[in-house]
């Protein structure tokens, strides 16, 4: 007896040992996956913060009736169809005289967004009294300029890895250097659609896009789903068939989502000749996809419904129908929409299936309705991700962190609901 | 004959606390070597509770404190140098519902002088399994078949062979609860045998909810009530005239 | 008239009867007399008409959708003269699908003029034909539920036949789960079928060379293009083994951490982060390993002297790894949680220490339980698409390297159907008979990982 007390206390530092070596192995797991989340979050967060401004130049225009309304007829039309770009053009000379040759006039020119020729010539026709005025203006810079101001470390590289040559990087701090360059609020990217150029690229159009799909998506899912799983729950009969189906769901969740792009493409494409993307054909195959979700969490908060409620309710004479619909469904209402949520915002993320259906397009206009053209955040951040144009880094970063929010918003929601009606029976 | 029995657990003033709940209140008790002390007392008294002083297993329960001494050998076994794992060895412990791990019989046995590193040679820890099988008079039963899962066995066997799984690490003191709740008659006359048997080399102690078998297999009883000890002494005294009126009317079957 | 309107009205003619069948019930129950009443409440008799508007408009409807491409074939060859069917090369079908294709109002310059009439025509005639269809559809419905409402009396039970019809609807919505399951067998099969006619299904499983691209120019001499699938499943496998080397430690001891060693409030906290993890999207994973983990290994395999590809398997397996990690520890962790607590009682009361507890009690009894988990996080790697898309290669390589590029299953489908796709090269097709393949290997692996799961929640319940 002695001896196996003495045998066992020598071993116990040795013991102990292991146990801290394998306590600190879980620690370590824990550890570095809340660092990739931090890592992945930081990084997108540093890269994204800078999309939300833009660099802007300050310019003096001279709204030049000479330039603008040559013939002097004084008409809309004419002053609509303008050319603005000789007004920066002439701004940016006088600022810099020396630039003569056509090829550094061009490169000159180009220091400024060509997006912003539309938005003097609106300034001008809603104000017309500012003809053959001189006004101050910040005007947005391209985006190469723009990466470089947002990334000075881009300064140092050498002249072809910088994206605007030497000549233009002299132009740019000349006008720093006279405080005619700052940050603004880039009210573009959360506005307009996609675009070629960075600089007038928005999200948008693909936050519509994505709500005109999951609008799809919600209006099929949530009723078949919560169908579903009443049926499945409270008043299918346990045989092999309702067991197939059963099967059948909880297999689906699993199912790859590509894979349900593939079914979309062949069925709703192909065969029922459906158009290619439209968010109604991709809110119908996210609805396919999120319907296990649904049903899984419908049948969940119906079973936390105590059997006791059942019985009074059919106690009082009511039909197993009208009890479900009367009494237990109200009652896991707040289950079944924690689920929904859950299931959209999933929804939300998802984009491989809406590949397969012609949801990556290069859209510029802000769909309007379920059948117009269009994409969805998460493809919108694809897209971006896959273009080559610098400026779309950051873009897509900052397309992540909207998308984020829209998550943690929807999230948040959910848990809400779920501590808000949270009951014990 | 009173006097020459050895202590080999004492309590002072011990109280447990299940968060702000009291479980057991200020237990002074004696308990002797190499005899088998029964613990009874209605449901939710604290026997468990007790019991689970003995061998620290409260430590695994987050919300539970204990309070006063325990000595075991005249050695308090709270103290904060003595490791849990080192008194645990000393103090096995069988529970009320068979627990054999998802292993095979002979890993089961194993499982202590493995973990412990008790043996030096696999021909050593084989004679070690068989021989606890042995003493918990189950090798017969089991000797072709070591290589079966334990879960496999019937009740009073897995019993018997938590038993085994017990004594193969040598305690001193066999804390037992409920041993037999959830065995037939039969399979509970085979393990109070064992107690019997048992009760030489070890010190026992066993929670029980039969009268009979305190009787039978018990040479001291404590008698609980709602976390106090009332009564304490030789089990043929406790039955037959208990000094308490309570004890009296347990045993008696008026309350629990 | 299109289907948003037809929507519209139905809903408009639905609220009519509605009220209209209401306040029939109710003077019928009037008629009656006090004594007497109507066996079921007045909605129900209108429910029951509602039904016969609604039902049979969702038949008709669908399989005026169904019929609809058949009815455009028809109009488009009795449109067409024969001549042009007779000059065009290729197969009638691909007349028709090109006629369809025409913008009316902005007709591709150099079109024919006679596929274009036909164009103009088509809309035409499709679009009476549409409003006719559906206009029928709710003269239908309408009469159908009028009957209904004419049939109100007191030996009608409406009641009774509504929630009839109520549990039928619900088990049309559960049955929609396999109908859906149908649609894929049958999407993927058919398609990877006629796959098969033109590439035999030995090549395609055991072919060493892949490289599809050469099938668009047909002029040229190798204008079959290659279907060899072993270098895209090597790829495939490459990568989910990374994954799982980075998923399977990191997951496995968090859950034991959480599970085991963790205070109830450091898990509350550590729990919801987790489940962050698993809620990012793919894309942002994607972007991640793209923009960031790629770049930084190539840089980190300069300083080493050490050629990584900036699309390398490692950069894209080890993201997909981060992704997995809450998807094994939570399903680990609800597995070593169900170890009923008796059993490590039992380890505690021997003397054993956390640690021994759990490598050898807890692990091997929750095995079967991880063993699921893991094979389901398999599955789950094997068909993630949007990380691999963004940050694996898209040329098949048949290497073991982690360092060089390699492709995947799901970056071929993608790549094969992305941009203009004719419906029946090869090269389409191709993304098909990959997809079965992945359908039934996940499928597979999933109802494997659910037996085992389920079996082993039956034995600790
Ligand atoms: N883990 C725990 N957490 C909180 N309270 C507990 C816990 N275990 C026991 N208790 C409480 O402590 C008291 C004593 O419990 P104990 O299990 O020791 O009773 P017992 O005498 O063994 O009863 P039984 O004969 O039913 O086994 C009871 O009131 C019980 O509710
Ligand atoms: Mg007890």
């Amino acid at each position: 007896m002695n001896k196996n007390t003495r045998i066992i206390a020598e071993s116990l530092k040795k013991r102990n040992r292991s146990e801290s070596t394998f306590r600190l192995m879980g620690l370590l797991g824990i550890i570095s996956a809340i660092s990739f989340l931090v890592i992945i979050l930081t990084s997108i967060i540093n890269e994204g913060k800078k999309a939300f401004v833009s660099t802007q130049i300050k310019l003096d225009i001279f709204f030049d009736s000479k330039i603008l309304d040559p013939s002097n007829s004084g008409k809309i039309t004419e002053i609509e169809n303008a050319n603005y770009q000789t007004l920066i053009k002439a701004s940016l000379l006088n600022f810099f005289p020396d630039v003569k040759t056509r090829n550094d006039q061009r490169d000159l020119l180009s220091m400024i967004s060509s997006s912003e020729q539309e938005n003097l010539m609106r300034t001008l026709t809603n104000d017309i009294s500012l003809m053959n005025t001189k006004k101050e203006f910040w005007l947005k810079s391209s985006s190469k300029y723009d990466v470089i101001n947002k990334n000075p470390e881009m300064i140092d590289f050498a002249e072809e890895d910088r994206l605007i040559s030497n000549q233009q990087l002299f132009w740019f701090n000349e006008l720093k250097k006279d405080n005619r360059v700052n940050f603004g609020f880039n009210k573009i990217f959360f506005t307009a659609a996609d675009s070629t150029e960075p600089e007038q690229a928005g999200i948008w159009g693909s936050v519509m896009g994505s709500f005109f799909t999951l609008f799809v998506t919600l209006l099929l899912s949530f009723p078949i789903a919560v169908a579903a799983g009443v049926f499945l729950e409270e008043l299918a009969p346990k045989n092999r068939f309702t067991h197939f189906i059963e099967v059948n769901i909880n297999n689906l969740a699993a199912v790859p989502s590509i894979i349900f792009g593939l079914l979309g493409l062949a069925i709703f494409l192909n065969v029922m000749h459906l158009p290619r993307s439209a968010p109604l054909v991709g809110g119908m195959v996210l609805a396919l996809m999120t319907l296990p979700t649904i049903i899984i969490a419908t049948r969940a908060s119906l079973k936390a419904v105590p059997p006791s409620i059942r019985e009074a309710a059919i106690g009082m004479g009511a039909t197993k129908m009208q009890t479900v619909t009367h009494h237990v469904l109200p009652l896991s209402m707040p289950g079944i929409s924690t689920g929904t949520i859950i299931g959209m915002s999933q929804a939300l993320g998802e984009s491989a299936p809406l590949l397969m259906i012609g949801m990556v397009a290069f859209i510029v206009d802000v769909p309007e309705s379920f059948l117009d053209s269009s994409t969805v955040l998460p493809v919108q951040i694809y897209l971006w991700k896959s273009t080559a144009a610098r400026g779309f880094v950051e873009l897509t970063a900052a397309g992540v962190l909207v998308l984020l929010t829209f998550l943690i918003l929807m999230n948040s929601f959910a848990i809400i609901i779920r501590k808000k009606f949270e009951k014990k029976w | 004959m009173v006097s020459k029995k050895k202590i080999k657990v004492l309590t002072k003033r011990v109280s447990v606390f299940y968060g702000d709940k009291q479980a057991i209140k200020d237990v002074n008790l004696e308990i002797y070597e190499n005899q088998v002390t029964s613990l009874i007392g209605p449901s939710g008294c604290g026997k468990s509770t007790f019991l689970r002083c003995i061998n620290r297993m409260n430590d695994t329960i987050d919300i539970c404190r204990i309070t006063g001494k325990v000595l075991i050998d005249n050695d308090d076994i709270y103290k904060a140098t003595l490791d849990p794992v080192l008194l645990r060895a000393r103090v096995g412990m069988v529970f009320q519902k068979p627990n054999p791990f998802p292993k095979s019989i002979f890993d089961n046995v194993a499982y202590g002088p493995q973990i412990h590193g008790l043996t030096n040679s696999k021909e050593e820890l084989e004679d070690l399994v068989v021989n606890s099988l042995q003493k918990a008079g189950l090798f017969n039963e089991v000797k072709d078949r070591m290589n079966e899962s334990g879960t496999s066995l019937s009740g009073g066997q897995q019993q018997r062979l938590c038993i085994a799984r017990a004594i193969a690490v040598s305690p001193e003191i066999i804390l037992m609860d409920e041993p037999c709740s959830a065995l037939d008659p039969i399979a509970t006359a085979v393990i109070e045998e064992l107690i019997d048997e048992l009760m030489q080399n070890y010190t026992i102690v066993i929670v029980t909810h039969s009268m009979q078998q305190a009787a039978r297999v018990s040479q001291q009883t404590a008698y609980f009530h709602m976390g106090n000890l009332i009564e304490f002494g030789e089990t043929s005294k406790i039955f037959q005239n208990p000094k308490n009126k309570q004890t009296q009317d347990y045993i008696t079957g008026r309350i629990g | 008239m299109g289907l948003g309107s037809f929507c519209v009205l139905i809903i408009l003619i639905a609220t009519f009867i509605t009220w209209y069948g209401n306040n029939k019930a109710l003077r019928v129950n009037h008629a009656l007399g006090k004594d007497l009443k109507l066996p079921s409440l007045p909605k129900y008799y209108s429910f029951y008409a509602i039904l016969w508007l609604i039902i049979p408009s969702i038949i008709l409807i669908l399989t005026w959708y169904i019929a609809k491409p058949l009815i455009l074939d028809v109009l488009v060859l009795s449109f067409i003269s024969e001549d042009t069917i007779k000059n065009f090369s290729g197969d009638p079908s691909m007349l028709v699908d090109r006629v369809k294709s025409i913008n009316i109002e902005r007709p591709f310059p150099g079109t024919d003029t006679n596929l274009i009439e036909a164009a103009v025509y088509l809309k035409k005639t499709l679009e009476r034909v549409q409003t006719f269809t559906f206009l029928s559809i709710l003269s239908l419905g309408c009469f159908l539920s009028f009957i209904a409402i004419k049939k109100i009396n007191p030996a009608f039970r409406a009641r009774q036949i509504v929630e009839k019809y109520n549990v039928a609807i619900l088990l049309v919505c559960s049955v929609v789960a396999i109908v859906t399951t149908i649609g894929i067998v049958f999407s993927l099969i058919f398609e990877a079928l006629r796959f098969f006619d033109k590439i035999p299904l030995f090549d395609f499983l055991f072919g060493l060379s892949w490289s599809p691209q050469m099938a668009i120019r047909e002029d040229q001499v190798a204008s079959q293009g290659s279907f060899g699938a072993i270098p895209i499943f090597a790829g495939t496998l490459l990568i989910t083994i990374i994954a799982m080397t980075v998923a399977i430690p990191v997951g496995l001891t968090s859950a034991i951490f959480l599970s085991q060693y963790s205070s109830p409030m450091t898990r509350s906290i550590i729990k919801p982060l987790l489940e962050i993890l698993a809620g990012v999207p793919t894309v942002v994973y994607g972007f991640f390993a793209a923009i960031t983990v790629g770049p930084f290994l190539k840089g980190l395999g300069d300083v080493f002297s050490l050629n990584i590809a900036s699309e390398s398997a490692l950069a894209a397996g080890s993201v997909m790894g981060i992704m997995i990690i809450p998807f094994i520890s939570s399903l680990s962790d609800d597995v070593i949680s169900a170890v009923p607590q008796s059993l490590k009682d039992g380890s505690y009361a021997m003397g054993a220490t956390k640690s021994e507890t759990v490598k050898k009690v807890i692990l091997p009894a929750a095995l079967p339980g991880i063993v699921g988990a893991i094979l389901l996080a398999i599955s789950r790697a094997v068909g993630e698409t949007m990380i691999v898309v963004m940050a694996a290669g898209i040329a098949a390589n048949l290497t073991a390297n982690p360092l060089e590029a390699v492709t995947t299953v799901t970056v071929q489908i993608v790549t094969l159907l992305i941009g203009d796709q004719e419906f029946d090269s090869a090269k389409t097709l191709a993304a098909f008979a990959l997809g079965i393949t992945l359908f039934v290997v996940t499928l597979m692996l999933n109802l494997f990982a659910l037996r085992i799961v389920h079996k082993y929640r039956e034995k600790y319940e």
